[in-house]
């Protein structure tokens, strides 16, 4: 049910209805909720596709190859860094418009959050460089890029998340570390198909999660 | 339990939606202002009227601070307006699965 203010109860309450109360009150906690969400559903779906194309992708390109090692066509990554950008993009849009005028302890817990993210990030992939200078042998090559970045930012995120106590990101996170580690078993080109599916379905339950959290009622159980 | 039961102070439908509002922040979290007057919708005069009287009942509090020559007015729901909000809500389930 959607409230439609009546011009004549506006402001002082006159003929506030406890059933326009209840509809109204779930109305403003929806849209309070949508705006101060930085992680919107939508952008998870996308993040389901950029995945499914990224991880597939590089799957097609190795599957039933002698030799896996070798980097992805370019084209295909062209079309990564592509989505990549837009990924970078809209997430700072979407956390730039979530914190907008909002300031406080749970505001700056978000931001260090961050920050640790992106060290994370960092530093998850600046391994590769000792990797590559220690002549690290084809399966180290292969199975690295794969599985372990994303399994030291998703412990990353999952111990910082619990330590700030947001446990919907700490489950998203701990589910992607799982899955990285479950797909280091996959083999140099299994790898990416198994990143690819789980980190797909990962995205979808959290969108699927973010959908029904921002829109469950606060007064019908 | 009728209507008259309900919290007359967040019983008005503005209110309501700045308290909802208010109370969908972590607590602790303050919000300014000008993003709360975007998202209600309200003249700036209208929304200090209704501030006025929630930071009256100890239900939000303000902070004015000054950087540089600008102002910037912060708004929050203190422990007592959560509780009061929480109130309300379970005031409204009674009330709903009466009917």
């Amino acid at each position: 049910m959607t409230y439609t203010p009546d011009t004549t109860a506006a402001g002082n309450g006159g003929n506030f209805e406890p059933q326009q109360a209840a509809a109204l009150l779930d109305q403003a906690t929806v849209q309070a909720r949508r705006t101060f969400t930085p992680g919107p559903p939508l952008l998870w779906v996308y993040r389901a596709f950029f995945v499914l194309v990224a991880f597939g992708g590089y799957w097609l390109s190795v599957r039933g190859r002698q030799d896996p090692y070798s980097a992805p066509p370019g084209g295909l990554l062209a079309v990564i860094f592509a989505l990549v950008a837009i990924n970078i993009g809209w997430s700072t849009w979407a956390l730039k418009r979530a914190g907008a005028g909002v300031s406080g302890p749970a505001q700056r817990k978000r931001q260090a959050w961050i920050g640790v993210m992106l060290v994370a990030w960092v530093a998850a992939y600046a391994v590769t460089l000792p990797l590559y200078h220690a002549s690290a042998s084809h399966p180290a090559w292969a199975l690295y890029p794969a599985s372990a970045p994303l399994m030291i930012v998703g412990l990353a995120g999952a111990a910082t998340s619990a330590a700030r106590r947001d446990w919907p990101t700490a489950g998203t996170t701990l589910a992607i570390a799982i899955i990285a580690a479950v797909a280091g078993f996959g083999g140099p080109a299994g790898a990416w198909l198994i990143m690819g599916i789980g980190l797909c379905a990962v995205c979808l339950g959290t969108a699927a999660f973010k959908v029904w959290q921002q829109h469950r009622s606060v007064v019908r159980p | 339990m009728t209507g008259d039961d309900l919290d007359p102070l967040i019983h008005v439908p503005t209110r309501l939606r700045i308290v909802a509002t208010l109370a969908a922040l972590p607590d602790g979290d303050t919000l300014s202002f000008t993003r709360l007057q975007d998202m209600i919708g309200l003249t700036p005069g209208n929304l200090i009227i209704h501030l006025r009287k929630l930071e009256d009942a100890d239900y939000i509090s303000s902070e004015k601070t000054r950087n540089g020559a600008v102002s910037i007015t912060t708004v929050a729901l203190t422990g007592h307006g959560r509780t009061a909000l929480g109130t309300y809500t379970q005031a409204l389930r009674d009330l709903l699965g009466g009917l």
